[in-house]
């Protein structure tokens, strides 16, 4: 809905407007830290991913931050420490794990503590509940059909899921084909707020078309307040058009101390997953 | 003060009666082959070096002793038509000017009362002359007079193609906009490319920067305030334009001779034909109405009934559309109480509305939104002697906001939300005395009282923290009633202007006014678009409140050929209504969560040089003007340059009368950039977002723009008076260099041509929007 309403403000834009790469001249950023950290239900998922600030034209991964101490508390008792890298993967330099695993439990708050240095960077985050996915169907699109972008990939796969109307909920979702994640467009997140859903989610099409016999898998995560907000934020900073019809760019808010940026999500998951076939 | 008001005129009253035997010479100022009546007519006693300038309907009075003088009854545009009369007793007389015709040897005829500029005790006023715009290049040949308001000193515009304008330091929502009387709350079409002013109709447009006038009220900038044509009530015409992007139709004509007219026009675009044409999915079009009926019923009374109503279609394929319009309906009757009291009594209903639809098959919904208003307004002028005249009068006006409702499809995921409507009711009673002290010193000095209502049918929630915008908590609610009063809002605006004299050519002006704006605009980004709603001052929103000094020094040179003025000004807003970072707007049930109110702070110079006489006419104008905004929860608190901050703005606007065929004209604009949010670092988060900084509000500027435009106007008919018909083509030439004038900036990923993610996919890059490339255009019209 809010993108409906972004691009109402490209609309004239696009009737017109013509587009061209500049450079621009930007003064020399103040390092700031970067905390990304997610718990869910699942045991294998728990992380947090520690990385620095990088300047709007480097190229190349951002710096990881590999010496920080960071531990999580459960419910202000049992204290649960995170190990930098223990495989020493290349591509997980900057990234923690907790030492013997965490299984989250809906209900449970976590405290996130990160020490880098001198500098203390706390979070707190309890579990929501989340709902169940019936099922995923899929539907045959004619039109992609007739012009597809990829060959073969014509199929969409819908969500069905019940929707309870007395709490509030929001959810993050996130969508794979064949075990990648895909989106529309790079810039998706796709986040929803049960405000504006009526009692079911019937035949929600995901990201994506899909070909026969890809396996596609819906990840959906319950999110707090404070996360839906974060990441409705991240969108409309990822997706603005600077501030001329919508509003000016602004960091997202977060449940980071001390000015770090990115989040600390405690998720429970709904998982589910079909093999594409033909519906007709 | 209302007290002391009452006193004054009692005061004023009664020295008229135990005056000597005192004669009036009252009447209108009348355009002499329309019948139109002319505002801001100047009528001047030569033998008083003292006058009276006609009002908003042409009406003048002078009350002098018996005695012979001569008047002088001109207008800018018109020969002067001079009067040696020999008054002993009241005399009604309307004078009827005629056109001066544009020849090719100088203007003979000088009249004294063209020092306006420096005699009149107003200051930061341009009057914008339809003629004058008609002649000057334009974006698509369509005339506008809000892209001329923009070339005026003290006037900022957001960007090419836009329609909003910005008033010495004034957000876009500052500028009380007035079409007969009648707010229009969206002055823009096709988002900004033209505006709902149709120039066929126009008979005069006035802003007032500063130095407004106690008889306007609710907006914090500026009035721009815009008077259709009644109607030739002599004889039948009409004109008709074909432009690139949109025609225009006008007729008017008495319905019966001198004494009642009409006057109908139509403007339509027809870009949806073109788009149609080229089996594009994607419609647009617009259209204006305006219809005007006026009724002299006799010398003492006059009646007119106006109507207006235009609107905006857009669709997207088969998956969205929205559409927008106001429409007005005003209602005035003049009437004289006696040849030195004339009063103007007007009802306007208003309506403004937007509505936006989705079909897609999952977020199919329906959302329409409404502001409505319906007004009284009293206003007399009392002419009590060539050096004194009050103005006083009440206004009332009762608002509905209705900002929407989502109406869901029958497939749609999404549920049914409705917000609240809000109700106001906003009075203002004022008075203003412009008074001539000595010959050299006039003062115009008065007040408005505005009191203004938030009213029920309403649920008010209170909040646990009404600056929690993550999560609102509502702890109670109050219900109240129809009508029942939420929360009542006072305030005094006095006005205060004065002009000295320095010699017959210069002088010196000082003006101080407070405004007070209880109707705000709900819309963050720089530029409003028609789905902002309006909300009223409300328990969660105070009053705006802004004061505004300004000093300016004019001088006319050569006769009056040449006018000068320079200004300065200072102006600081209280309550200024803005948003949290990261407000979100549009349909929040929880919208007063977002409202941020702060300071803030607009000064600068402006420098105007108007050469009005003669073959080749034009002006300079440059500004340099600085705008800055304090807002807690913006900006983390700091001060921060407002969205239409520019430093320096420059326009060179002339036209030459060539031949009695041939005009050119053009204008060379520039301006610096305005402020933008922008990013100063990246970072990673989530598989692969890289999303920006934001350290700085409007911390980033952009590049100046600059560009220069011509119009070519040719009228193949030599004689324009004589003939019945007379056709001209206009030719322009917009962005003549074709300049990529920076529109807005942006940060994305880098794709290639295949819309593929560049290189690994941690690159940035920025984008810059620029609009209008060198662009030709040609209208043809007939005036008939």
């Amino acid at each position: 809905m809010k993108r409906i309403v972004c691009l109402m403000g490209w609309s004239m834009l696009l009737l017109l407007a013509c587009e061209e790469v500049v450079i621009i001249d930007i003064e020399e950023l103040d390092e700031r830290v970067i905390i990304e950290g997610l718990i869910t239900d699942q045991r294998q998922q728990a992380f947090v991913k520690l990385t620095r600030s990088r300047d709007f034209y480097a190229e190349g991964p951002a710096d990881r931050i590999t010496n920080a101490l960071v531990e999580v508390t459960i419910n202000d008792g049992e204290v649960v420490q995170f190990v930098h890298n223990p495989d020493r993967f290349p591509a997980l330099e900057g990234y923690y794990f907790p030492f013997g695993g965490l299984e989250g439990v809906v209900g449970s708050e976590y405290r996130l503590s990160v020490r880098i240095g001198e500098e203390l960077y706390e979070a707190r985050e309890a579990m929501p509940p989340v709902t169940t996915i019936d099922s995923l169907t899929t539907r045959f699109d004619q039109s992609e059909f007739d012009d597809p972008q990829v060959s073969g990939r014509y199929y969409q796969v819908l969500l069905n899921a019940q929707e309870p109307q007395d709490r509030d909920d929001q959810y993050l979702f996130k969508f794979y084909r064949n075990d990648t994640l895909i989106r529309d467009f790079p810039t998706d997140i796709y986040v929803a707020e049960d405000e504006l859903l009526g009692g079911n989610i019937a035949e929600l099409e995901i990201a994506g078309y899909y070909a026969l016999d890809d396996v596609a898998r819906v990840e959906m995560y319950s999110l707090t307040r404070e996360a839906f907000i974060y990441y409705s934020d991240l969108s409309n900073l990822l997706n603005g058009d600077g501030g001329l019809f919508s509003p000016p760019p602004a960091n997202p808010r977060n449940n980071i101390s001390n000015s770090a940026l990115g989040y600390f999500q405690v998720s429970a998951l709904a998982l589910d997953q079909v093999v594409v076939y033909d519906p007709r | 003060m209302l007290r002391s008001g009452i006193a004054l005129l009692f005061m004023l009253f009664s020295l008229q009666l135990t005056a000597q035997n005192r004669v009036t010479l009252s009447g209108y100022v009348r355009d002499g082959a329309t019948g139109e009546e002319l505002l801001g007519a100047t009528v001047f006693v030569k033998e008083k070096q003292n006058g009276v300038v006609t009002n908003g309907y042409g009406f003048y009075s002078l009350t002098l002793e018996p005695g012979k003088y001569t008047f002088l009854f001109s207008f800018i545009g018109y020969e002067t038509v001079e009067r040696k009369l020999v008054l002993n007793e009241s005399l009604s007389l309307n004078i009827d000017l005629i056109e001066s015709s544009q020849t090719l040897e100088e203007v003979v005829v000088v009249s004294e009362r063209e020092d306006e500029n420096v005699t009149d005790i107003q200051m930061s006023r341009n009057d914008i002359s339809i003629a004058q715009v008609k002649k000057l290049p334009s974006l698509f040949g369509e005339p506008d007079i809000i892209k001329s308001i923009q070339l005026l000193p003290g006037v900022i515009s957001a960007g090419e193609g836009t329609s909003s304008f910005f008033v010495r330091g004034g957000s876009a929502d500052q500028n009380l906009i007035l079409i007969d009387e009648a707010p229009v709350y969206d002055p823009s079409h096709l988002f900004g490319l033209f505006s709902v002013f149709n120039a066929d109709v126009i008979k005069s447009s006035e802003l007032y920067k500063g130095g407004i006038p106690a008889r306007y009220g609710g907006r914090l900038s500026s009035v721009l305030d815009v008077r259709t044509k009644d109607g030739n009530n002599q004889r039948f015409g009409g004109e008709a334009g074909i432009g690139l992007l949109a025609s225009s139709l006008m007729l008017e004509g008495p319905i019966k001779q001198n004494e009642s007219s009409f006057i109908i026009s139509a403007r339509r675009s027809y870009v949806d034909a073109f788009l149609r044409a080229a089996d594009q999915d994607n419609l647009v079009f617009f259209y204006d109405v305006n219809a005007k009926i006026n009724w002299r019923a006799s010398n003492k009374d006059r009646f007119f009934l106006a109507l207006y109503a235009g609107r905006d279609d857009f669709d997207f394929g088969d998956t969205f559309g929205f559409d927008w319009g106001n429409r007005t309906a005003t209602f005035r009757w003049n009437h004289l109480f006696n040849d030195k009291l004339f009063s103007n009594t007007t009802l306007i209903a208003n309506s403004f509305d937007y509505g936006l639809g989705s079909t897609s098959a999952t977020n199919a919904f329906n959302w329409d939104s409404n502001l409505s208003e319906f007004s009284f307004k009293e206003d007399i002028n009392f002419y009590i002697s060539p050096s004194l005249t009050l103005d006083f009068g009440y206004h009332l006006t009762y608002r509905k906001f209705a900002p929407g409702k989502i109406v869901p499809g029958a497939t749609s995921i999404l549920g049914a939300t409705e917000l609240q409507n809000e109700q106001a009711l906003d009075h203002a009673i004022y008075l203003s005395v412009k008074h001539k002290i000595s010959d050299k010193l006039t003062l115009d000095y008065g007040g408005r009282l505005s009191y203004f209502q938030n009213v029920g049918d309403y649920t008010l929630y209170l909040y646990d923290d009404v600056r929690d915008n993550i999560n609102p908590t509502r702890i109670d609610s109050i219900q109240y009633g129809g009508f029942e009063t939420i929360v009542d809002y006072l305030n005094f605006e006095p006005r205060f202007g004065a002009r000295y004299l320095l010699n017959k050519s210069t002088s010196l002006k000082l003006s101080y006014q407070r405004m007070v704006q209880n109707t705000h605009l709900i819309s963050s980004g720089t530029v409003p678009v028609p789905f902002n709603t309006w909300a009223p001052s409300s328990t969660y929103l105070k009053p705006q409140v802004a004061d505004q000094f300004a000093l300016g020094y004019f001088r006319n040179f050569k006769g009056n050929s040449y006018e000068l003025s320079v200004e300065a000004y200072y102006k600081d807003i209280q309550n200024v209504t803005d948003f949290a970072d990261n407000a979100s707007i549009f349909f929040n049930q929880d919208l007063p969560t977002e409202f941020r109110q702060g300071t803030s702070t607009a000064y600068g110079t402006e420098f105007m040089l108007q050469k009005k006489k003669g073959l080749f006419t034009g002006f300079v104008s440059y500004t340099w003007s600085l705008a800055e905004r304090t807002v807690e929860g913006v900006n983390q608190g700091r001060v921060f340059f407002a969205n239409y901050d520019r430093r320096n703005t420059l326009n060179i606007v002339g036209t030459y009368e060539h031949s009695p065929k041939w005009t050119f004209g053009g204008n060379f604009t520039y301006g610096t950039g305005r402020p933008i949010t922008l990013t100063s670092g990246t970072y990673e988060f989530g598989e692969s977002y890289l999303p920006d900084i934001i350290t700085e509000r409007n911390g980033y500027r952009l590049p100046a723009f600059h560009r220069i435009d011509l119009s070519a106007t040719l009228t193949p008919q030599k004689a324009r008076k004589n003939k019945n018909i007379e056709t001209s083509w206009v030719f322009g030439l917009y962005n003549v260099y074709s300049r990529k004038n920076p529109f807005t900036l942006f940060t994305s990923i880098p794709l290639d041509d295949d819309g593929q993610v560049e290189g690994d996919g941690t690159l940035r890059e920025a984008r810059m929007i620029y609009l209008f490339p060198i662009l030709p255009s040609f209208t043809y019209n007939i005036k008939f």
